[in-house]
């Protein structure tokens, strides 16, 4: 060990030292942390810091840039791959750093990193040696106590001491040979370790487990797709179908303390863009599920696109409103989802409040049933000649956070409105993987958007930033503050922040590259700070 | 399920995707390969289909977790060589090199499932060219810009019918000639272009590089140089114009039929 990187160990345990209050996992993100992916367990991602409102955003400044470092040269080094990385340029920041003790703890695929939260400067470097998977992101860790929790691109569920960065054990949780990659930030509600697994470009079961903080081990898994004989087989043809239909649970979710109900979205089914082999709902694919943490057993399922062709998966956060609805308090649920439209349920009971479009270039839908589903055209399926469809797979939004603002009342997110021809490739009666190729057309307007939660009406939308073909940006990470104001992007390359309120932009820095992350904030010494990452950088800003 | 897409990745995708790039070529010895097809058809086709994907009495076998976990037939020949005679399965004797050439081809089969930029669209020539010509005319309105035998002289010829099916959605950017120097779609003519007047200032009119909210930059072809200004508010005064916003108001409009019609009719131009 190199006398700096002893330095550096000594430094973060001595930090940690100081604080071991227990962290305060309510419905409110603490001032002065941010525990978990959403900083609290709502998803609403909205601080009650106001140092930074509408009157002082235009004074904000940088406190500091960090570039990830992936240097396994004074890292600390794990993992059962080759000693070569994998090929490829810098990883983007997907992750939501954690905030504890002033040191922010975060990740992208391969790698770890805790930085002193005032300074930017590195605490340590955990670097993992990859068998492979696909790298796209990774969304975040999570910590318990002095354990963090990560999981890696060919499915290690590895956990790290977080005053040293040394590793405590890994555990393989799903088979990369099948395709499965993992990107989830683990979720921790008391003693379980929620994870949920990624992939489909084999037609292989999505699942959610807990694992034990202690040992990594399984406590429950739940399937996403049914098995013989179970609640939801009768919604496929038959068992082989159901066996290989996907629901990728790869986001993390939300939870609500009082219900004791795990929330999350689950991804599409398998074939992709094929439904030939899979008549039916496919359930649990594509759904809103609430879920019992410690016994893993289902309360309720609302599916938000029956039968998926498009790859619109659910896995957007469901964002929890304790708000006026009907004239009466009411505990709901909802989710700007990918398929283009808004979803309302009361989360005691799954029950359906409300559907709207929240995009309007969508044209895949032939009408909203009774119980507030988008039911499809089958028109609109891939097919051999070509389907012009709206939105492309990407869809209408994606997994970038969204935000909710008790003091507004307003649902914000990133929408897109691109078209995309989708050809059937897979003729076959049992097709396999994507079964069909798109080819990317255009987009007639990107905008961010802010819905009132009860009706679904736009109370403002701002159009992104223009390229030489068009909108461009969309979905986006987001933060709202008691300060009045909403933090996110426009698209193109700036940082901005918004009046929550009207989406007029108050303040903005010109980072080149959109950000690539939900924004967090956190207060240190009496200082409010605002942490974003875009691209290969983290950057934090504050008041002179 | 995932995506890592921003949209600026989509429009650069939208360019290349003109420009027909074509994808390197799978893994695999592809004398093992084909190898392995006919052993597997001979041998194995009758019960797990000729593609392995299943057949009368036998499973699938791109889809069979041991051949997915399978390295270089390692597992499948310690499988094949005791079989599964308790559920119909007989055991092979497959000499090693056989052995190989049967895993070669399952895992080819698997990683051409699993990647889709492999996938090969199938033939999109099943419009009416008559009734495309109609509509070329008429509901369509392309006539307004387009001429069969002006601007479109020999399109038929010029374009892959995906390639065509994609330019008559939106020819955004141009198809360069292999090798040719990228030219950035601003500088093209189907940019949207921005003409920009600063107060007090002369109007200037180019193709958009980028605006947002707190600044525009534009390219000027006559210099060849890039201009920014800051904004704020309608200062400086921006109009943009789209040259094909025809095309884009037509996204919203198209039926497949009538889009699989104007592909035929415009494929039949050579």
């Amino acid at each position: 060990m190199t006398s700096t990187r002893a330095l550096r160990l000594c430094r973060a345990a001595a930090v940690v030292a100081i604080a071991a209050a227990p962290l305060a996992l309510a419905a409110q993100i603490p001032t002065d942390a941010w525990p978990t992916y959403h900083g609290d367990y709502s998803g609403r991602r909205y601080s009650t810091l106001k140092q930074i409102n509408t009157a002082t955003v235009k004074n904000l400044a940088l406190a500091w840039i960090y570039r990830l470092n992936t240097s396994r040269a004074g890292a600390i080094v794990g993992g059962e791959g080759p000693d070569t990385p994998p090929a490829g340029g810098p990883p983007a920041v997907k992750s939501t750093p954690l905030m504890i003790n002033g040191v922010l703890y975060f990740s992208a695929p391969d790698h770890v990193w805790a930085l002193d939260a005032r300074t930017g400067r590195e605490v340590w470097h955990y670097a993992w040696k990859t068998r492979g998977g696909d790298h796209i992101g990774n969304r975040g860790v999570g910590i318990l106590d002095r354990w963090l929790y990560f999981l890696t691109p060919d499915n290690y569920f590895v956990s790290l001491e977080i005053a040293t960065g040394r590793e405590r054990w890994h555990h393989e949780v799903a088979n990369m040979k099948r395709e499965y990659f993992s990107t989830n930030a683990p979720m921790i509600i008391g003693k379980q370790v929620i994870i949920g697994v990624g992939g489909d470009a084999l037609d292989v079961p999505g699942y959610l487990e807990s694992r034990d903080p202690e040992t990594g081990n399984l406590v429950w898994r739940w399937n996403t797709t049914p098995r013989a004989g179970e609640a939801g087989a009768g919604s496929w043809p038959d068992e082989y179908s159901m066996s290989h239909g996907g629901g990728m649970p790869w986001l993390p979710g939300t939870y609500d303390p009082e219900l004791n109900l795990y929330y999350f979205g689950t991804g599409n089914p398998q074939p992709v863009l094929a439904g030939q082999s899979r008549e039916g709902d496919n359930l649990f694919t594509c759904s809103i599920v609430a879920i019992n943490p410690e016994t893993g057993r289902m309360a309720w399922y609302y599916q938000v696109t029956p039968h998926d062709t498009h790859d619109w998966d659910a896995a957007q956060t469901p964002v929890l409103i304790d708000g006026d609805f009907g004239g009466r308090p009411r505990k709901m649920v909802a989710q700007a989802s990918r398929n283009g439209h808004y979803f309302l349920l009361d989360r005691t009971t799954g029950e359906h409040l409300v559907t709207t479009r929240h995009t309007d270039s969508i044209n895949w839908t032939r009408e909203i049933n009774a119980k507030g589903q988008p039911i499809r055209n089958p028109s609109k399926d891939a097919t051999v000649p070509g389907t012009l469809v709206s939105p492309d797979t990407s869809g209408a939004t994606n997994w970038p956070p969204p935000s909710f603002s008790p003091a507004t009342g307003l649902l914000y997110f990133g929408t897109r409105q691109a078209f995309s021809v989708m050809y059937l490739t897979d003729t076959d009666g049992r097709p396999q993987g994507w079964a069909a190729a798109e080819r990317n057309v255009g987009t007639i307007g990107n905008a961010l958007k802010a819905i009132d939660y009860r009706t679904g009406a736009v109370k403002w939308s701002r159009p992104l930033a223009m390229g030489p073909a068009g909108s461009l940006g969309g979905s986006m990470g987001l933060l709202s503050t008691a300060g009045g104001v909403l933090f996110g992007n426009d698209g193109g390359g700036n940082f901005v922040a918004y009046d929550a309120g009207s989406g007029q932009p108050l303040w903005h820095a010109g980072l080149g590259t959109n950000t690539t992350n939900g924004p967090q904030t956190y207060l240190l010494d009496g200082r409010q700070f605002v942490v974003v990452g875009a691209g290969d950088a983290l950057y934090a800003f504050v008041l002179p | 399920m995932i995506s890592g897409c921003s949209a600026l990745i989509v429009v650069l995708a939208t360019v290349v995707a003109g420009a027909q790039q074509q994808p390197p070529a799978p893994p695999g010895d592809p004398a093992a390969i084909e190898r392995g097809q006919r052993l597997h058809v001979q041998e194995c086709g009758f019960c797990h289909g000729a593609n392995a994907r299943g057949g009368s009495s036998g499973p699938d076998l791109t889809r069979s977790a041991l051949v997915q976990n399978d390295e270089n037939g390692r597992e499948l020949g310690a499988f094949l060589q005791a079989g599964r005679p308790d559920r119909g399965m007989p055991k092979f004797d497959l000499p090693r090199a056989q052995v190989e050439d049967l895993a070669a081809f399952l895992h080819s089969a698997i990683f051409l499932n699993a990647n889709r930029r492999f996938y090969k669209i199938l033939d999109i020539l099943v419009g009416d060219p008559k009734a495309g010509e109609s509509y070329f005319a008429g509901a369509g309105r392309c006539v307004a810009c387009h001429s069969p035998t002006g601007d479109l002289k020999g399109v038929g010829a010029k374009y892959e019918p995906v390639a065509l099916q994609q330019r008559l959605l939106l020819p955004r950017g141009r198809i360069l000639p292999p090798g040719a120097a990228p030219l950035p779609l601003y500088a093209q003519p189907t940019a949207i272009r921005a003409t920009v007047t600063p107060r007090p200032g002369e109007s200037v009119t180019g193709g958009l590089v980028r605006m947002t909210d707190f600044d525009i930059t534009i390219y000027d072809a006559a210099t060849g140089a890039m201009r920014s200004w800051l904004r704020s508010g309608d200062d400086p005064h921006v109009v943009l114009s789209d040259p094909l916003q025809a095309h884009i108001d037509q996204l919203t409009k198209w039926t497949d039929a009538d889009m699989h019609n104007m592909t035929a009719y415009l494929a039949s131009l050579k």
